[in-house]
């Protein structure tokens, strides 16, 4: 099956020469969720560009089910019609004063009729929980419900791809959890989601892969559930093993956990240890 | 910033904007039309009470926005009933008083009817408006953004000057100067960096270049225009009275 995006030994050098991305190549497939794992300035808001056209490679190539990149106009508005990117600051993206105005943004610009319009912006603030928010000024808002008008006023293109840079940024911990149902409601819905990260945990958690990248390089790909084979790769990325995975194997090496299926959260790991058969010995604690 | 929070509180917020600018600009042309300080006092006082009592707009609110334009206004008919006197100096003019009076009731009048409309429509209602009016699409575009960017920055200054007094940058007059300097030319580069954010999401959402917007839908706005339309006409008639 055709990947629905690939990078080819993508290289992007920015105007004042510092390199963006560096050979990177990747491949997403359609339904998935994606997690770009890496640390500050290792590229994964540059790839992100990338993918919605906003930058276009120095060498190497994108393709979009299968076919390059087109960067015409016509094709970079057919391209983000279809892949829709999400920023990390909302006060950078929220264009219009009122949140039904941002929202129809996006399909205004597909030439859609003021119907269906309507029925997507009404769709997307539903989607993300803000029905009753239409008529409401964004600087009211808050900063996680501002996130919620971005990610609605991508969703109300009814893109196939919804990329996301560091979504959890600046979200407090309730605001992540709302963040992360409303992520896997999107992704039941069939939508190839795209993530940037530093929060290994939630990588781990969440996505179905993981791209890790340092130095602008995309220095390995794998399933989340085999990410403890790339112990050096995350290294090398500047993070750590997740913590369920780390104290999984902990728990393995001395027997109280089987090794393979590792949890992919603390949450699950503990409900697995729970479920684990205890036998009591009776004794003394010798100090 | 408080002109904005009383129109997105008052009463009448959501009432369709084309029946408050009616209002309002009914408002105007009778305090044209109106010849007598009587009508004048009784249209200010009608503007007032609409948006006072009519759309709950704060009178705190109502007179801190309106003390401004009274002060000027109040500085003008001052200067008016100084005239130059023959002897080459300056000379108090009691027989200008009417003329001034007539002239400062009438501009209360327009004020009140001015003030009625900005703080019971929202910034987004009165530039759907304009839309609708045909005012040039680019002045509107730059009106929207400017709006929008308002908060933004404003939100941006604030933090900026917090983060200032947190370091010690506020402990003296000249060290303000020196923070508040340094600040304004954050806040340029800011703006810039700003603005190419803004492009660059507006691009990622397929941008053709202008902004397009979604005609508002006001489920009343036939009764609510209806009902302005009586009042103006009303209010019209009260004027014309004089000329009887």
């Amino acid at each position: 099956m055709t990947p629905l995006i690939e990078l080819d030994s993508v290289e992007h050098a920015f105007a004042d020469g510092s390199s963006g991305l560096h050979s990177c190549t990747l491949a997403l497939a359609q339904g998935r969720r994606y997690a770009l794992l890496g640390a500050n300035g290792a590229g994964k808001t540059t790839l992100l560009l990338h993918l919605n056209g906003l930058l276009r490679p120095t060498a190497g190539s994108l393709r979009w089910h299968g076919r390059p990149y087109d960067y015409s106009r016509h094709g970079l508005t057919a391209l983000r019609s279809q892949v829709g990117l999400v920023f990390q600051n909302p006060d950078r993206q929220l264009i219009s004063a009122l949140v039904e105005e941002d929202v129809a943004f996006g399909p205004l610009n597909l030439d859609l009729d003021e119907a269906t319009v309507r029925c997507r912006v009404t769709a997307a603030l539903d989607a993300v929980g803000l029905g009753a928010f239409g008529r409401r000024p964004v600087h009211q808002l808050s900063f996680g419900q501002k996130k919620r008008v971005c990610i609605a006023g991508v969703l109300a293109m009814e893109p196939q791809v919804l990329l996301l840079d560091e979504p959890m940024a600046g979200l407090d911990a309730p605001m992540q959890a709302d963040l992360e149902v409303l992520l896997d409601r999107l992704a039941a819905r069939g939508v190839t989601i795209v993530l940037s990260t530093h929060d290994v945990d939630f990588a781990y958690r969440w996505s179905d892969e993981i791209h890790l990248m340092a130095e602008g390089r995309c220095i390995a790909s794998a399933p989340a559930q085999e990410l403890y084979a790339q112990r050096e790769a995350l290294r090398a990325a500047g993070q750590r093993l997740p913590q369920a995975l780390a104290l999984h194997a902990e728990l393995a090496r001395h027997g109280l956990l089987p090794a393979d299926a590792a949890p992919r959260s603390v949450e699950a790991l503990l409900a697995a240890l729970r479920a684990q058969p205890v036998d009591k010995h009776r004794g003394e604690i010798l100090i | 910033m408080r002109i904005d929070a009383a129109a997105y509180k008052c009463r009448w917020h959501a009432v369709a904007p084309g029946a408050k600018a009616l209002f309002a600009l009914s408002s105007i042309a009778a305090a044209w039309l109106a010849s007598s300080a009587d009508t004048l006092a009784w249209l200010t006082l009608l503007s007032m009470s609409a948006t006072l009592a009519g759309a709950r707009v704060p009178v705190q609110t109502y007179l801190a926005l309106a003390v401004a334009p009274l002060g000027f206004l109040l500085l003008s008919c001052l200067t008016m009933l100084v005239t130059p006197s023959s002897a080459g100096g300056w000379q108090w003019s009691p027989e200008m008083l009417p003329g001034v009076t007539h002239i400062a009731l009438r501009s209360f009048a327009t004020l009140a009817a001015v003030l009625g409309l900005v703080l019971t429509t929202p910034m987004p209602d009165l530039l759907a408006l304009m839309r609708r009016l045909l005012v040039p699409e680019l002045l509107l575009d730059l009106m929207a953004l400017c709006y929008r960017m308002l908060f933004v920055l404003r939100q941006a200054w604030d933090e900026s000057n917090t983060a200032q007094a947190a370091r010690l940058g506020h402990r003296s007059l000249r060290a303000r100067w020196r923070s508040t300097g340094l600040l304004a030319g954050q806040m340029a580069i800011q703006v810039w960096q700003r603005a190419s954010a803004l492009q660059m999401a507006a691009d990622a959402r397929g941008s053709q270049g202008g902004l397009r917007f979604l005609p508002v839908l006001y489920s009343n706005a036939r009764r609510q225009t209806a009902l302005s339309l009586l009042a103006s006409g009303l209010m019209l008639a009260f004027s014309l009275r004089d000329h009887l």
